[in-house]
């Protein structure tokens, strides 16, 4: 009599066991999982003097100088996760002259992928100029940005001279939208 | 990432806490009792577990979350919930996943009395603490943390899968007194471990002087040890590294050994005390070794400009790449294939037992000599506590339970355990004798069962054992 309660002991442990359930749960949830980040990092710094845009050697202006740097993260790292990218440049100009400053973003091929410019007031030695241009990248300027894997700043000054005084300062940074 | 997060989600959602089997402790009509304390007193003449069924034992939880947390049906956005869970964690919850599945287990008690036993069993053990701060960082990122210092150090994590061999011996010593001492070897079938990580990461403003910020790691000292992994990575697909592991299960070169000691007091007929350590010992990592190791500081500015004068077809400096060789030089990622050495996490089970009720081993209800000696009563209840030794300190947990022998052939046991995952884990199992037949099934977290999405951990044991009994 007794070994014959065994069975439904047992029976109900497993009843309890088999019977619990997840539920009022959605895991299809999982498919809105999106995290969001928004990251900060500094871009490209650096400070032009006056004398060199001009060449004491030919005593001759230099009115374009320009420099190049990869930047493969752009179109190696983050692309597929982008959804916004932001630029701050702040230039301090203690130079008296306005400067052209343009930004060529290039793909693996040296071809132009993506292109913005900035003017940037003139200042003077005793009360440099601060110059703050923001510029946003989205949607389909965003995918041409992201082609590129480098990037060529060029600075241009309308006129210069041997006696021309003061500096060129740029500092910036970006800031990365991104969605995984 | 959001596949990541998925599967870490559903790991600790369909996974059942670590180690803790309070249910089984004690439980001296069930064999296995004799792995939670060597030194527990043995009802039985002999016992051989059936192959493959003698124990299986899974368990999982998180200290801090469960899956009902983030899945639950809810009119708040799930990505919401998520923020709100990893600002709740603190560094100090974890998540955890155990498993034991028993291949072979025998016992017999010799003319000298002593209850020898032995076995083999293959035993996953991972853990990994919550990385606030990483976490916080990977879904932020660190546009609104400006000044704050992300703590590298938050990372700490270990897994090891392994085979357990272990021979035991168990004695009565005195009418009062049983003890029991257990060897171990450990065979390592994979295991990594990334411990006592230190560092921190922060983003500042910059003085004026150079960029807008400062971008620091200051001080990184983050490793990861890893055995077994190595040849892994060379096999193809999931089936190859199934079948190595599979070959690895019987015997490595990854070796260990450990103690396990226990004993059991009686105070009285009715008070008993019992107290036992386990895995004490370690694993030695020589064969299929692969370390990484990552040390120091470094300070990114961006890119800094010198715009060189050029010559026609002449290229400028290369600024990104000098970057990249700059930071690697800063902090080398070292691959290592170093030996190293590593602590079993050390388990410590303590029982108090008051028994009542009536006598169930055909002896009177009566001390009547006064000798204190324990007596067989078909019900008792007692305290019980339990702690594992993990990276970040011991883990504990409290229990109080109810043991009751229903008939001849059935007893039960019901628990009330308090630990880092809940405060209201009840627990259930059953044991049965029927002829030989040894049965026994243990479930925790029963008031879950209801939604097991609510639960922040589950364990199960359960098995079959021959058993025979003293004449």
């Amino acid at each position: 009599m007794k070994k014959n309660l065994t069975y439904p002991v047992i029976f109900c442990l497993f009843v309890i066991l088999f019977s619990a359930c997840v539920k009022d749960t959605d895991f299809d949830q999982a498919n809105d999982i999106m995290p969001t980040p928004v990251v900060e990092l500094d871009l490209i710094y650096f400070n032009l003097e006056a004398s060199d845009f001009f060449d004491t050697d030919t005593s001759t202006p230099i009115l374009t100088v320009r420099d190049t740097t990869d930047l493969r993260f752009l179109n190696d790292g983050i692309s597929d996760n982008l959804i916004r990218a932001e630029f701050f440049f702040k230039f301090t100009n203690s130079i008296p002259r306005e400067f052209n400053v343009l930004f060529e973003f290039l793909g693996d091929t040296n071809d132009t992928t993506y292109v913005t410019q900035t003017l940037v007031n003139e200042g003077t030695t005793q009360i440099p100029t601060i110059t703050e241009f923001i510029h946003n990248v989205e949607g389909e300027s965003l995918e041409r940005l992201t082609q590129a894997s480098k990037v060529v700043v060029s600075v241009t000054i309308p006129s210069s001279n041997a006696n021309l005084e003061g500096d060129l300062n740029l500092q910036s940074k970006t800031t990365y939208f991104l969605e995984f | 990432m959001r596949k990541l997060l998925t599967c870490f989600i559903a790991l600790w959602a369909v996974s059942v806490i670590a180690q803790n089997k309070q249910l089984l402790y004690g439980w001296e009509d069930v064999p296995q009792s004799l792995l939670l304390n060597p030194g527990s007193k043995v009802l039985q003449k002999a016992h051989y577990g059936v192959p493959f069924l003698s124990q299986i034992h899974f368990n999982g939880g998180s200290s801090g979350v469960s899956a009902f947390d983030i899945f639950g049906i809810s009119s708040v956005d799930i990505n919401t919930r998520i923020r709100n869970k990893i600002f709740e964690l603190k560094n100090t919850d974890f998540f955890t996943a155990t498993e034991q599945l028993e291949y072979i287990s025998f016992g017999w008690r010799s003319r000298e009395d002593v209850y020898y036993s032995g076995g083999v069993y293959q035993e996953l053990d991972f853990i990994t603490y919550f990385p606030r701060d990483l976490a916080i960082l990977a879904w932020e990122g660190n546009r609104d943390y400006i000044d704050y210092e992300f703590d590298l150090g938050e990372i700490s994590a270990t897994g090891d899968l392994l085979t357990v061999y272990h021979f035991g011996a168990n004695k009565a010593v005195s009418k009062k007194l049983t003890v029991g001492i257990r060897a171990k070897l450990y065979s390592s079938i994979i295991s990594f471990r990334s411990t006592n990580n230190q560092g921190t990461f922060v983003t500042t403003l910059g003085d004026g002087d150079v960029n807008i910020y400062e971008h620091t790691v200051q001080n990184a000292n983050v490793s990861l040890n890893t055995s077994g992994y190595a040849s892994l990575r060379e096999l193809d697909g999931a089936n190859e590294v199934a079948n190595t592991l599979l070959k690895r299960a019987l015997l490595t070169r990854n070796l260990g050994v450990g103690l396990d000691f226990g004993v059991t007091y009686d105070f009285t007929s009715n008070i008993t005390a019992s107290a036992s350590f386990l895995d004490v010992g370690f694993v030695f990592h020589n064969n299929d070794v692969e370390s990484y190791e990552a040390k120091g500081s470094y300070t990114l500015n961006g890119i800094e400009l010198i715009f060189p004068p050029l010559a026609d077809g002449e290229t400028t400096l290369p600024y990104y790449d000098n970057l990249t060789d700059e930071i690697e030089e800063a902090i080398p990622v070292d691959t290592l294939n170093n030996s190293y050495s590593q602590f079993r996490p050390v388990k410590f089970n303590a029982g108090l037992k008051y028994s009542f009720g009536r006598p169930t081993d055909g002896r009177d209800d009566c001390d009547c000599r006064g000798r204190n000696e324990s007596i067989a009563r078909n019900q008792a209840v007692g305290l019980q506590y339990y702690s594992i030794f993990r990276p970040k300190g011991p883990q504990m947990a409290g229990t109080v339970f109810y043991y009751r022998r229903l008939f001849s052939f059935l007893s039960a046991k019901a628990t009330y355990t308090f630990d880092p995952y809940s405060i209201s884990n009840v627990g259930l199992g059953i044991a049965s004798d029927i002829g030989k037949v040894n049965f026994y099934i243990a479930l925790d977290n029963l008031l879950r069962l209801e939604n097991i999405a609510k639960a922040k951990s589950i364990s199960l044991q359960l098995g079959f054992n021959i058993k025979i009994d003293q004449e």
